[in-house]
């Protein structure tokens, strides 16, 4: 039987993804998930670079924006950081 | 309904040719190029487009079917190009087509603006670096017409 996802993938762009050096991270989440807030902090306090772009960006799970961080992060999650856009 | 992101060069007659049919009598394309220009790190010599494709392109679909609903443009065009573009290259075509010209401008315009606020593509400068010129302070200047 395929055991359930333990991980969350963060999806960085642009800014968030030169601050990290990184476009993807994979982090392990306790079965019960985190708060977005929780994550996002967690986020600004390993890569301290980050932590302007943040400020200013919008957050999306599996797809849609997080209008309440307070909202739960669980396994299996595809999160990402999404600065100030900039097409055209 | 025309979206397009892609990473293949843009074709203005294509977009043309997209939007015209007998019997509209307002055609109105926009097109955003790659502007040579200069940051405080040296001179921009490309542009480097990215997106979060799956939420750019519902966003755009989205975008597209409510200019034509709003503007009674009949049809439109939202194509954006993604990778690295050198200078002058075409990083967008907006365009629409309605039975007159008001429609065609306002669904054009409305679609560029909400393009950039809304859509999460992102432009990132890759510069030459070089004599560096003093700017003063002052809200980040678009580097492309778009």
């Amino acid at each position: 039987m395929p055991s359930a996802p333990s991980v969350v993938r963060i999806h960085l762009f642009a800014a968030a993804r030169e601050a990290v050096g990184a476009s993807v991270l994979v982090w392990a989440l306790p079965a019960r998930g985190m708060p977005a807030e929780a994550l996002v902090r967690r986020l600004a306090a390993e890569h301290p670079k980050l932590r302007r772009t943040l400020r200013a960006s919008r957050f999306v799970r599996n797809g849609e924006y997080l209008s309440d961080l307070k909202a739960r992060i669980r396994p299996g999650d595809e999160f990402a950081v999404h600065p100030p856009y900039g097409g055209g | 309904m025309s979206v397009r992101l892609t990473r293949r060069p843009l074709s203005v007659s294509a977009a043309v040719a997209e939007l015209d049919r007998t019997g509209l009598g307002g055609v109105v394309v926009f097109v955003g190029r790659v502007r040579p220009d200069r940051s405080a790190r040296g001179r921009v010599v490309a542009l480097e487009y990215e997106a979060d494709l799956a939420m750019a392109r519902r966003q755009l679909a989205v975008l597209e079917r409510s200019a034509r609903r709003r503007f009674a443009a009949e049809r439109a065009v939202v194509w954006h190009r993604l990778g690295t573009l050198g200078v002058g290259e075409i990083s967008v075509i907006i365009g629409a087509a309605g039975a007159h010209r008001a429609p065609a401008f306002d669904a054009t315009r409305y679609l560029i603006e909400e393009l950039k606020r809304s859509v999460p593509i992102w432009k990132t400068d890759r510069v030459r670096p070089g004599r560096r010129r003093r700017r003063r302070p002052s809200p980040r200047r678009e580097r492309s017409s778009g």
